[in-house]
């Protein structure tokens, strides 16, 4: 990591005006979204709020309507996915994904970049890579499964796979969408262990989650979505006294 | 042996030191059938390479012979066909339109140019990868089913130009191909060409090995288990399956023009034919698409099948229902291919080994302090020991998506290859009896 978490100044990722309709559904509206540099950022909101959408359009996996997504002064709107993840964005996905027939180890060299074709058609067993994405499994807490075929991991583990198939990318900011969802409360509290230890080292988080708990324990600057478009933000403390919070979410 | 379940038993010192011994027993064993499976599997291509080698001298008459290049193409077309399919999972059922460029490309770059016949074979290479790069970005656009409905589409269109344009293509009156060695007698001239399609699939196999190790092939297979995730971690998906459906084509074409040059005589309905392309997909399938050799044993398998079929039943289309019934009993009984099904067969009468290294919360504790302590600067001191906690006790990440992630598909890492089996372990601490091939070495 070459970045420093020194000042609020840096740039990181955001968006102005983000649109999307699905047909007569407008699932983001004029979103306009600015994310903390080095801090752990949450999005919250309903059910149905355009969280996951506005997601898919900043890392590229749905093409806005209208508006700008910039990351690090660069505008990387419409950008092909991977093209915004070798930019520096890492991503999970909401229902978790690994590649199931390949295996644990497999699954970490998937994200290794290389752009010359001999560098490509060189063997995909590295040691230097290898060793790299070990480090990783040992680091998430599932190396003694790296000949494991990913399918036959129980859900915890891939997501713990995931994360560390994300890490071996070196984004510096990563998108986490509902880490928390379907596992334990025990595997809740790992993972937002290793969210801490990594935001420590200068990575910016962005993480979509309804687990309250571990949103509010968790993140420095929190945005509220409500009907595709941000309602309201801040610290957790001040976005959960915020009325129009209160109304949206928590339905009171 | 000291192994893995002594450690509980030996004093404290000793038991970050006891733990290697367990996984370096294992790893020994391992290594040990890593070396023999070598030697097995050189002595069985060399055996394989002997056969094809003496098969031209062993046909007992000139029909087994051609019947043997037919199949020996049907391997090349196969294999070719499996850069695509194998690698990125999208199904193409028709290629047989990059066979019928080819074999036509040749017969006319021959006939109109009067190009020697193998600078025309190459040359009609070329053209097919040339066509492929345009057809390939239109046809990559879209996934799955409309992908397979795409491919089949650009063969018929392909079938009905050859058919009208007479012309230039001599229509459905054939195309002659002039033979590139007039002076070989019938059965020396089949001899020559089964001798250069089985160099042809030996390129082929070369290639799809070494795309098979590479980083590309990586990414590859990441796009076939799922595009948008390797796509989300930094595969350029796009020009992955490109490269990947032109190296597939060409040689598809390479072999169509070896075809021509080998048969003769061309006809649309038959170069340009679904059932071809369908062919490809089944022999494919049939050995299983994820293994080098996995087409190349269905074309042996279903070649020689359909050979004899035809023999059998002659001009009837009952070949066909033959055909059918086959490919209906490896969905069926070997969706995965005769390869894997036999591999998972051997696996459950030979040793039990474990894909999933066994280790006990002790062990995982120990390793993880040691790991921990020469890292970690002492003012963090007091932040590790509870985080080492959490690991001996959830790194397995305790299984919780019960149903979900757990359970779905059949299991094929042996009984030890169970992941809950493996964190029941972990959290009873309790000396529990080793299974597995490292206990009695």
């Amino acid at each position: 990591m070459t970045t420093t978490t020194t000042a609020q100044t840096v740039r990181n990722l955001e968006t102005v005006g983000l649109t999307k309709s699905f047909g007569g559904v407008h699932a983001v509206r004029d979103a306009t979204v600015t994310f903390h540099h080095g801090k752990i950022n949450a999005l919250i909101g309903p059910n149905g709020s355009g969280k996951t959408t506005f997601f898919n359009c900043v890392t590229g996996m749905i093409k806005p309507d209208a508006g700008t997504v910039t990351f690090r002064g660069d505008d990387i709107t419409g950008k092909a996915p991977h093209k915004i993840a070798r930019a520096g964005i890492g991503r999970s996905f909401q229902l978790c994904r690994v590649f199931p027939r390949m295996t644990v180890l497999e699954n970490m060299l998937v994200a290794v970049r290389r752009t010359r074709v001999r560098e490509l058609l060189a063997g995909a067993r590295n040691p230097e890579e290898i060793d790299k994405a070990r480090a990783l499994l040992v680091r998430v807490g599932i190396d003694h499964l790296e000949n494991a075929e990913a399918r036959n991991l129980s859900y915890g583990q891939q997501k713990l796979l995931e994360l560390a198939g994300v890490l071996m990318g070196d984004p510096d900011t990563i998108m986490l969408d509902e880490p928390a969802g379907g596992v334990n409360p025990a595997l809740i509290g790992r993972i937002g262990t290793l969210v801490q230890e990594l935001n420590a080292e200068g990575r910016t988080f962005l993480v979509v989650e309804h687990n309250m708990d571990m949103v509010m324990s968790l993140s420095d600057h929190v945005i509220v979505f409500d009907r595709g478009r941000p309602i309201a933000e801040g610290t957790p403390a001040v976005v959960q006294s915020d009325p129009r919070v209160l109304e949206a979410y928590l339905g009171v | 042996m000291p192994n893995a379940s002594d450690t509980r038993h030996a004093p404290a010192p000793a038991a970050p030191a006891a733990p290697a011994a367990g996984p370096s027993a294992a790893s020994g064993g391992v290594a040990r059938r890593a070396r023999t499976g070598r030697v097995v599997r050189l002595v069985a291509l060399l055996a394989a390479v002997a056969l094809v080698l003496a098969f031209p001298s062993l046909a007992p008459n000139a029909y087994i012979l051609s019947a043997g290049i037919v199949v020996a193409s049907y391997a090349c077309t196969a294999t070719a066909w499996n850069f695509m399919g194998g690698f990125t999972g999208y199904v193409s059922l028709g290629h047989a339109a990059f066979f019928g460029l080819g074999a036509y490309g040749t017969g006319i770059l021959i006939r109109d140019l009067g190009l020697p016949s193998f600078v025309a074979w190459l040359l009609a290479g070329l053209l097919v990868l040339l066509v492929t790069i345009p057809l390939g970005i239109a046809a990559l656009r879209v996934r799955g089913a409309s992908f397979v409905i795409v491919s089949i589409s650009f063969v018929l269109i392909l079938l009905l130009v050859f058919q009208a344009w007479g012309s230039f293509t001599g229509g459905s009156d054939g195309l002659v191909v002039p033979r590139p060695f007039p002076d070989l007698l019938r059965p020396e001239h089949h001899q020559v060409f089964f001798y250069l399609f089985a160099a042809l699939l030996a390129v082929m196999l070369v290639t799809w090995w070494a795309i098979d190790r590479s980083r590309f092939g990586t990414g590859l297979k990441a796009v076939r288990e799922d595009e948008d995730k390797a796509q989300a971690l930094g595969v350029p998906t796009r020009n992955y399956k490109l490269v990947a459906y032109v190296v597939s084509a060409t040689f598809t074409g390479l072999a169509g023009g070896m075809y021509a040059l080998w048969f003769g005589d061309l006809d649309p309905i038959f170069q340009f034919s679904i059932m071809l392309g369908s062919y490809m997909v089944l022999m494919a399938l049939f050995g299983g698409v994820r293994h080098l050799y996995g087409p190349l044993l269905g074309a042996l398998v279903v070649g020689v099948g359909l050979e004899y079929f035809k023999l059998e039943f002659g001009d009837t289309q009952f070949h066909l229902v033959a055909t059918a019934l086959l490919l209906g009993v490896v969905v069926l009984f070997m969706p995965d291919g005769i390869i894997p099904a036999v591999q998972s067969l051997l696996k459950r009468l030979g040793p039990q080994d474990s894909s999933i290294r066994e280790i006990t919360a002790a062990e995982l504790l120990e390793r993880n302090r040691a790991a921990a302590s020469p890292t970690t600067p002492a003012d963090d001191g007091t932040a590790q020991p509870a985080a080492v906690g959490q690991d001996g006790r959830h790194a397995d990440g305790a299984p919780t998506g019960e149903g979900t992630g757990e359970d779905v598909g059949p299991r094929r890492g042996g009984p030890g290859g169970s992941s809950r089996g493996t964190s029941e372990r972990m959290e009873d601490a309790a000396p529990r009896p080793r299974t597995g091939p490292e206990e009695d070495r």
